[in-house]
Order: structure tokens, then sequence, then C-alpha cells
């Protein structure tokens, strides 16, 4: 017997994303493109405005309880027994526009809700070395197709239509592993800068961990206002067998120190890392969730795809197995005091934050307003001052601080 | 340019952000205080003015809120503004031959530096005479102090780090463990700065405080003359110095063949001596002992010049290759601190000073000395030497007449101390590119350092009181 999940979002939001939706003819072809190149989906804003990427047009999801359908009023979701109206959000207008050199800005960029991806190196190292992460169909060329770099221009183009478009104000930079030390904070560094200088946005770097914390005061001094090293597997014989590359080239220990460093240079809750649901046990993920939040790091959760071919997801999986991980992961950054306003509206997971309303925390009033001012234009105007105020605070520019030959100084 | 994440509490770095304006603000109420308070009895209008700006830049130098040279760029800019000096001469001032001798002096330095040669004598000098770990220190002891003889002590501190920075890592010294790794760097900056108040050239500091002694009493001391007075201070210093070197840290090493692997292959890469090397080295060697020799007659600056383009004449050097050896930030420094010491002597404002302050503490020509060879080595321990001498120099010369000393002697009395520097890191430079190695700590350095500012300190007065005389500088 299927629980009701209609009547609470994050309830709604988890199901949804583990079961899919049906769609109605039309409907489905028009919105599986909502989501750009970031794999089949269908953007929803549920009630309380949480937002979702619903999978839709997997295998997985034929089976589901759930259909999307319209009427005069305009979309809802059903499941049979009860129904939920939702918003179906728009594609947006930019995917359809080119940069100056040609390149769709929908395959530079994806908007997730309040963020938006975009990717200057598609390609991985990982890839076609078979140490590529089992799971992976993120944001990079599968094929392991040598793609060229998109040019600094070509990404602040993006980034001014992203901003104009308004849907997203943080802009993640995302890459895939690539050689060096440096986590490819040296790649990302021009894009970084260039960012910050024609554009008042926050910016968040997604990358693997770079072998020296140096490079991660760089990243931070560069102008990354948010960090993300994806450890996806907590368990660590798991994070072995389905994260090889990860483990071989950098390995777990690695992630958690880099991690750990990370949240002493960031500003609290800007320095996250994604852990899998779905990949393994409830229980790991729960540890991870522990081991993370004590070290200040804020877990992103997103629930684990099942692609054909790919049968790598933990059965039985029901959203009441997970849920308790979501309440667990609420209650861990709120006992830490970890900051959740840096996460929030995301389509492709549940946050933090929308764990409350499973533990039925939330609350009309007080709360409330300052979310929406967080939200606001105001409120990430603000973030973004303090953000910037806080890098000027921190930086120190020093002469000669490597140990290279130093040739003058000031004092004689 | 590097960064560093400041981790400290966020609060605290506001308050330290907002305690600049308030710094400036401050500055500025000190400022208009002193120029506005009644004049006190023996001192000018123009004295209360010089004063005023004196108070300003001591208290930029010191604070180091702004680069030192801008602050100097203030005094040249106020002393006119406030009708201290004339602006024809305030600007004349700049001109002085000290000015255009530490120019020069660069110049010379950075064609040495850039032919190779510096590098090819340190290597083959190392690799010659630093046999067993205590040879190779003193090897490189020496082989600081000699080069700091000729080039200025931060320039040669610079050129040789990375060939210790190299035999360290050769030798797989631990760092901030290795007893060894300690005392290579420590001899690389205790050679230079021991080194550097051989000469004239050893640093900036000596021509600008010959600089002010002309610009105010129109006397000056000989590019030779100076050096015989110093020399039995420096053999001692050297002694000294390898002494509490061998005996302060644990030498932790049996052998240092590995850092002659290292020497070798720095020399084989460098291929042979070519001609660029021979004859910079010639004109290096003709300008050292035409400043011996000819100094007077001629002028330091004058010789020095000469070989300059001498250098461009036979095309050793390009411009290009000079401009990055040549801090010119300095040059406007010294401008400035003469300019500003010719204000305070002038205006009566240092002999106003100096009788306010170390004329009630001192009895005695003795006692003036030693006060302010005291007073020397504390500041320059903690400010800029050049800002030592332009803030006591000045006062030193009101001070001279009154106890009837040679202001030469005040002279020596401030330039030499002022480079017995050896107890940390902001010192000078020398003592911090040893520290940015990380073989050595500041800890290491302030207990050691400490025997040597003491020993120098003693050596000084010493040579002072009984040596001085004897070469006809009797006070």
């Amino acid at each position: 017997m299927r629980r009701n999940y209609l009547s609470n979002p994050t309830t709604l939001k988890i199901d949804l994303m583990l079961n899919g939706i049906r769609t109605g003819g039309g409907l489905y072809e028009e919105s599986s493109e909502q989501s750009g190149r970031a794999g089949l989906g269908v953007d929803l804003v549920l009630p309380k405005g949480t937002l979702v990427n619903v999978p839709s047009g997997d295998d997985f999801t034929k089976n589901s309880p759930y259909i999307l359908k319209e009427d005069k009023k305009g979309h809802y979701i059903t499941d049979g027994e009860g129904t939920v109206r939702v918003e179906v959000v728009p594609r947006p207008a930019f995917y359809n526009e080119k940069t100056s050199t040609g390149v769709l800005f929908s395959e530079i960029a994806t908007v997730h809700g309040s963020y938006a991806v975009i990717t200057p190196s598609p390609n991985c190292e990982f890839f076609d070395k078979s140490v590529e992460c089992k799971y992976c169909a993120g944001n990079f060329d599968v094929d392991g197709t040598d793609k060229r770099l998109f040019t600094v221009d070509e990404i602040l183009e993006t980034a001014e239509a992203i901003l104009k478009d308004g849907t997203s104000r943080i802009i993640y930079l995302s890459i895939g592993f690539s050689k060096g030390d440096d986590g490819g904070v040296e790649l990302l560094a021009p894009y970084i800068e260039a960012v910050k200088k024609h554009f008042n946005c926050l910016v968040a770097v997604e990358s693997l961990p770079p072998k020296e914390n140096k490079w991660i005061d760089e990243a931070y001094a560069l102008g990354a206002d948010s960090v993300l090293y994806n450890l996806e597997i907590f368990d660590s014989e798991l994070f072995e067998v389905l994260c090889p590359g990860r483990a071989e080239l950098i390995g777990r220990a690695r992630y958690l120190e880099a991690l750990k460093y990370a949240a002493k240079i960031f500003p609290g809750g800007t320095v996250a890392s994604h852990l899998i649901v779905g990949l393994e046990p409830p229980g790991s993920t729960t540890q991870g969730i522990d081991a993370l939040t004590d070290m200040g790091v804020v877990p992103i959760l997103p629930i684990y795809r099942p692609q054909s071919g790919k049968a790598l997801r933990i059965e039985p999986l029901t959203a009441e197995i997970i849920i308790p991980i979501y309440k667990h992961l609420y209650k861990a950054v709120k006992e830490k005091n970890i900051t959740t306003k840096w996460v929030r509206e995301i389509s492709t997971v549940t946050t933090p934050i929308e764990g409350r309303l499973l533990t039925g925390e939330y609350k009309k009033g007080v709360l409330s307003i300052i979310d929406g001012f967080y939200s606001s234009k105001l409120g990430m105007k603000a973030a973004w001052g303090l953000s910037a105020l806080r890098r000027k605070l921190r930086v120190k520019e020093v002469e000669g601080k490597s140990s290279k030959s130093p040739k003058k100084t000031s004092k004689d | 340019m590097g960064f560093e994440i400041d981790r400290r509490p966020l609060w605290l770095l506001l308050i330290i952000r907002g305690l600049r304006p308030l710094f400036f603000v401050g500055i500025a109420v000190v400022f208009w205080y002193i120029l506005t308070m009644p004049l006190p009895e023996g001192l000018s209008e123009e004295g209360r003015s010089a004063i005023a700006i004196f108070a300003v830049c001591l208290i930029l130098w010191v604070s180091n809120a702004i680069p030192l040279a801008i602050t100097s760029l203030f005094a040249i800019v106020l002393v006119p503004l406030l009708g201290v000096i004339s602006r024809d001469e305030t600007y004349g001032l700049f001109g002085n031959e000290a000015v255009f001798f530490i120019l020069g002096a660069f110049i010379l330095a950075g064609a040495v530096m850039h032919s190779g040669l510096s590098s090819r004598i340190a290597l083959a000098m190392m690799d010659r005479f630093g046999a067993s770990p205590k040879r190779l220190i003193l090897s490189i002891f020496l082989l600081s102090a000699m080069l700091s003889c000729f080039m200025s002590e931060h320039a040669v501190a610079a050129m040789l780090f990375p060939i210790v920075l190299d035999i360290a890592k050769s030798l797989k010294l631990s760092p901030g463990r290795s007893g060894y790794g300690k005392l290579l760097f420590l001899s690389l900056a205790w050679g230079c700065v021991i080194g550097g108040i051989a000469t004239f050239l050893g640093g900036a500091r000596v021509p600008l405080a010959v600089g002010i002694l002309q610009e105010t009493t129109g006397k000056t001391i000989g590019f030779f003359s100076y050096s015989l007075a110093v020399f039995p201070m420096v053999v001692i210093m050297l002694f000294v110095g390898y002494v509490v070197l061998t005996r302060s840290f644990k030498i932790d090493v049996d052998s240092v063949e590995e850092a002659h692997s290292v020497f070798r292959g720095r020399i084989h890469a460098m291929g042979k001596l070519v001609y660029k090397e021979y004859a910079v080295g010639v004109v290096l060697l003709l300008t050292v002992i035409a400043w011996a020799t000819l100094g007077g007659r001629f002028g330091l600056a004058s010789i020095a010049f000469t070989s300059v383009v001498v250098l461009f004449v036979l095309r050793l050097v390009r411009w290009k290759d000079i401009e990055e050896y040549v801090n010119w930030g300095i040059i406007l420094l010294y401008g400035g601190a003469i300019i500003l010491g010719t204000a305070l002597e002038q205006s009566g404002a240092a002999l106003w000073m100096a009788e306010m302050t170390i004329a009630n503490w001192a009895s005695s020509p003795w006692t003036v000395i030693a006060l302010f060879a005291f007073f020397t080595m504390l500041f320059t321990e903690g400010i800029s030497n050049a800002a030592v001498i332009a803030i006591l120099l000045p006062v030193g010369i009101g001070l001279a007449g009154r106890f009837d000393i040679d202001p030469v002697i005040i002279t020596y009395a401030i330039a030499v101390p002022a480079g017995l520097a050896f107890l940390l890191p902001l010192s000078t430079p020398a003592n911090a590119i040893a520290i940015s190695s990380n073989y050595l700590t500041v800890k290491d350095m302030v207990k050691v350092g400490i025997i040597m500012s003491t020993t120098g300190y003693i050596v000084f007065n010493l040579v002072a009181r009984f040596y001085w005389p004897l070469i006809g500088m009797g006070y």
C-alpha cells in the first residue's frame, strides 16, 4: 500500500525524483527539452515554491504512479487517489540563442532553479580510461570526445544571458577531472575572474579536490564564493568500486581533507559535497551526512536516476527508506548551525532546508520572511556584497610569498 | 605577487581595516596640533613646521602604513608648501650626489648580477672551499660578506638564496628542524648584514647618511675612509658571527658531498666564462679602485656613472636588464630623507629636538655616541635603515656642536649601527629572505640574533672609543 505523498511538497519531491512522472503526449515533448542538455526531466514548481526536476521518459518512469496533467486551470499531478496543483517551469528563452561564435547557450549552460551550471570544458579526463564514475551521466561528454574549451568570451556571453533571464542568480562553473595538482583551478581561473569582473553575481566552483590546499586558497582569492567537491559515495569500499578514477587519482581521504580545509576558508554553508542517495545503503549516507556536517560542509543529496544498462541502484529503494535520510540531513545541519541559504531552490536535489517540511518545523512568519529575503534580488545583492567584503578582508596580497628567489624589497 | 588567506575572526579584520582611516585622521590631528601649538622658546616657525612634517614622516615610516618612498614624497611636497625651504632648493636637494651614487651602485650591481659573474664566483668559491659541513657554512658566511662589500646586501641575499636553498634540499635537510638547515640560512643572512656595513656599497644607508651630512654641514666621508673606520668592526663581527653560528645549532649532517653536485651542476649549466663576465668584472674592479682613490676628487656618483656609461658603450648590459635590478622606490625614499634632514637642520628644528631629548640624557661625547648607537640599533630592528637615518641623523648633527663632536663622528655612530640588524625578519631584507626558506624560524633568529646584536653594540662602542682616535677620528 503506497503512502500518499501529495500533501507534503518535500515528500512529493523525493518520491517524484525516485519514481519519475508520466506525461501526456505533447506535454512530454514540450517539457523534456526544458532542462537543456542535462538529461530528461520536467521542471515543476510544487506547493510552497518547491522546485523539482522530475525524471520523465526514462525506462524507470514508465511505472510511476504520478501523471502530469493539464486542465483549464493549469497543470496538476495525480497519483490516482489525489491531485496537487503544480506549475511547469518554462524552458529558459536563452536556450535557443547562440553566442557570437555560434554555440547554443544550452550547450554551455543548464539552469537548475536558482543556479545555472556552466561547463567551460565539456570533457572529463576519467572517460575512456576505464576509471570513469560508473553512474556518470552528468554534464560531461560521456563519449569521451575531445571537445574544445569554451572561450572566456563565450562563457561571459552565456553568464550574461543567464543573469538577464533572471531565474538563476548563482553561476556554477563545473568541470570534471583534469590532470595536474590544481583540481582545475588554473583552468577555471580566467573564467572566475572574468565573471566576477563583469557581473555582480555569486560564483560557485564544482570540481575535483586539488592535491594541495593552496589551490583552495587560490580559488577563494580568485573570486569563487562557494566550492563543491562531490564525494558522491561515503562508503569507502563502494567509493572505490563506483568511482575508481576518483579513488585512484585523488582518494577518499583527500576528498575529506580538502572539504575540511575549504570549510575553513570559504564562508559558512558555501562548501558542499554531493552524496548520491540510492548508490549505497542509507546508513552509510547518514554517516556521510554526519561526517560532512561535523566539518561544516553542507551535504547535498541527489537521488540516483537509474539508466539502462547501469543497474547500480540499491533495491528496494522507496521514499519510506530515504525520507529519514533527508530528515537526518535537516537535523544535522540545524544542530551544527550550518547555514543553508546557499543551497536552496535547486530543482535536481532535495536541499537541506526543504527537509524541515519533513520534520514539521515549517512555520510561516519570521522564517519565511528571512527565506523570502534571501531569495529576493535585494537578498542576493546583499549576499554578493557581503561575500565580496569578506574576500576583501580575508585575502591579503603579499609580495614574494612563494619561496622562489626574491629579488627586490622595499626595505634597505 | 602572492596572497594569503587571513583566517583571523572577521570582526577583528573589520576592526583592523576600520582602524586605517582612523589612523590617518589621527596623523592629520597630530600634524595640525604641532603646526598650531604655541611656539616653544628657541624654535622658529619654520622649525615648528619642520617638526610637524618630521612627526608625520616618523609615524608613517615606523608604521609602514604607506610605502616608505611615498612617505618621502609626502616630505618633498610639505617642506616647500609650509615654507621650511624654498621649492627650488627642495627639488635641488633631491639631486644630491648621494642619491645618484645609490642609483649608479644599483645599476652596477645589476650588471654584475645580470652577467652571471656574481653567481659564478659564489658557486666556484663554495665548491672550492666548502669541503666539510663547517667549511661550507664558513664559505657561505664569508662569501655573503665579501659580495656585500661590492653590492647591496639584500641583492646578495636574493642572489645566493636559491643556491643555499638547493644545498639544503640536496642534503635532504628537514625545514624548521635541521640544525644545519638553520645554519645555512643564518650564515647567509649574517654574512650579508656584516659585509653590508664594510663599504659604501653594502646598502644605500651610508651614502644617504653622507648625503645628509653633506647637505647640512658641507662635510663628507670618503669611500676609503669609511671602510678604514669600520674595518676592525667587520673583522671582529665576522669572527664572533662564525663562533656563534657553529655553536648555536647542531650540525646534523656528516657530509656535504651532495651539495657539491648542486654547485657543479649549476656551474656546468652556466657554461664557460664569457667575455661579458670578464668585462663586467673588470669594470667593477676599476670602479671600486677609482672610488677608493679618486672618490674625493671626482665624486663617487661621477665615478659610478662613468662606469655605467662604459657598461653601455661596451654593450655589456641593456637598459631593460638593468630596470629589473634598480629599486626606484629607494631613490625616492633617499631623496625625501635628505630633504627632510636638511629642512630639520636649516630650520633649527634638529637642534631644538636634540636639546629637548638626548642632550638631557647625555653627559659626555662618549655617551652621546653610545646613546645614538643604541637608539639606532633599536629602531633599525623595526623600521627601515634609511628611515632610521632620516629620523636620527638630523637630530644627531644638531646635537654635535653642543658636545663639540665632529658631525662626521655622529654620522658614523648612526650609519654603522643602522646596518647591524640581526634580530628580526623585518629588520633587513637579508633576514627576511633567510626566514622565507622555512628552514629558519623567527624564534631561532631572535635566539641567536640577540647575542649578535649585543655583541655588535659592544664592539661598535669599543671600536669608536679606542680605534677611531688612532685614525684621527677622536672625540
